[in-house]
């Protein structure tokens, strides 16, 4: 009687540690096919991206409305906008009323069209190379690249695209950082100078942002 | 008083004016809370953008549409060459002794041609060091934001390093000729055109478009700097304090 209690409490024992091994290899190997997933989600998103991209730049003949469509088109694609627009608003988002903040996803969009359209026939003549792929989370994946001029005229430039990989969502470009410079860590940062300027009003922003675009 | 006296002289006369000339903000005042002098700070960035205008941007747009691909590239090799002495010292101090030697192999090679052709083909790249990073390394504290006229954004920690780096630079050790003396005085200008040029079209989209350019180079210039003190090479995917801030930004979603 007391050797079959003796042993139902083995089994018992054992039982509970081969689930709570059996659990814990779940959830170790679970994360590690995650990043794995993720990653090759986020090189194919930035893949795709590129390849649009060089599709753009075969078309485009100079027309600025076209060349406009044609980046606001990208850009909604494959960036993720909301994301964006929160990260660089800083602290004050939270702050911002509800019609503050949709005004400002919508000023901070046309800011960032505005950039690649000014700055579009740069990204003429380069081809694009993927070099690595890190996840960084759950919900981050780097993907770095490099840009080289084909004539050799203009050095290469290191690229790390920071994509997001939201579960049961597609892939989004959050930001990218160029030779160390995050673009979107640098426009949070002048936003942030510019509402702590203005005494943390945040609608001074969204103003200063509005008369620049219209210059 | 030679032409290399008066490169020391007149850095160390904008370094002492830079500092002595600004006066503290309070904190609630700033916007951004290393920006201890601010008020003054904008003044001499309006000043450097003046500069900028009437010598800087046209000299270098010049220089661009003159001298060919081959030769700024030549000049900018000169300029990173020009460096190296320093960043093996620097990398010596910091016990980066791989970097160092890699740093004095790149000197000596390349010295013979001054520094205007690479000669060593060599993959593996050189961190640059500089008195700053030194300073970093033992500790030192960062300091306060300082915009220095005609050098640009720096730091107090920084710009001390500037000095003492501008002290190492092998023309003024190894020669006391005319000669390499004007090669030391002409050194400064011909870096800040050869930059300029480099970056022409993002410096110009900075200056001309941004909102705040003073908040924006302000930014620019600690995430640059931050680079160089993780010895972060562009591209690499390395842990960097950015990736922290995006991924606490998305755990809090």
């Amino acid at each position: 009687m007391k050797r079959r209690f003796f042993t139902q409490r083995l089994a018992a024992i054992s039982l509970s540690i081969v689930t709570g091994l059996a659990s814990l290899g779940v959830t170790t190997i679970a994360p590690a096919q995650a990043s794995v997933e993720n990653e090759a989600a986020a090189s194919a998103h930035i893949d795709r991206m590129i390849d649009e991209m060089k599709g753009v730049l075969l078309t485009d003949e100079g027309d600025k409305a076209t060349r406009e469509a044609a980046v606001t088109n990208l850009l909604d694609t494959y960036f993720d906008f909301p994301g964006i627009s929160r990260f660089s608003a800083g602290q004050y988002w939270r702050t911002a009323s509800k019609d503050e903040q949709a005004e400002y996803k919508t000023v901070i969009r046309n800011v960032i069209i505005g950039t690649v359209v000014r700055n579009f026939d740069q990204l003429k003549g380069l081809s694009y190379a993927p070099k690595a792929v890190k996840a960084k989370g759950k919900k981050l994946v780097i993907v770095s690249g490099k840009f080289s001029d084909d004539t050799g005229s203009r050095p290469s430039v290191l690229v790390n695209w920071r994509v997001v990989t939201r579960p049961d969502q597609p892939p989004r470009v959050l930001d990218i950082e160029i030779e160390n410079i995050s673009m979107l860590v640098t426009q949070k940062q002048e936003n942030i100078a510019i509402v702590r300027k203005n005494k943390g009003e945040f609608a001074a922003l969204i103003a200063a942002m509005r008369e620049k675009l219209a210059e | 008083m030679t032409a290399t006296s008066h490169s020391k002289f007149a850095i160390c006369a904008i370094v002492l004016f830079a500092v002595g000339a600004c006066s503290t903000v309070p904190e609630s005042e700033r916007t951004d809370v290393r920006d201890t002098y601010e008020a003054g700070n904008r003044a001499v960035f309006d000043f450097n953008m003046g500069v900028d205008t009437y010598v800087l941007e046209p000299v270098a747009s010049g220089y661009r549409n003159v001298v060919p691909e081959g030769g700024r590239t030549a000049v900018q090799n000169h300029v990173e060459w020009a460096s190296l002495p320093s960043t093996a010292v620097n990398s010596t101090l910091q016990g980066k002794f791989e970097n160092a030697a890699l740093a004095t192999l790149h000197f000596l090679v390349n010295g013979l041609t001054l520094g205007f052709a690479d000669l060593t083909e060599d993959d593996a790249a050189v961190h640059r060091e500089d008195f700053g990073q030194t300073l970093a390394a033992a500790d030192v504290p960062e300091g306060s934001y300082v915009m220095v006229p005609v050098l640009g954004p720096h730091t107090t920690r920084s710009i001390t390093g500037v000095v003492v780096d501008f002290a190492m630079n092998p023309m003024s050790i190894f020669s006391a000729t005319d000669t390499a003396n004007t090669v030391v005085a002409a050194q400064p200008p011909v870096s800040a055109v050869s930059f300029r040029a480099q970056n022409f079209e993002a410096f110009n989209d900075t200056k001309y478009n941004s909102v705040d350019p003073y908040a924006r180079v302000r930014s620019l210039y600690y995430q640059n700097r931050q680079g160089l003190l993780e010895d972060r090479l562009p591209g690499e995917l390395g842990d960097s304090l950015s990736d922290d801030e995006f991924s606490d930004f998305l755990e809090d979603e």
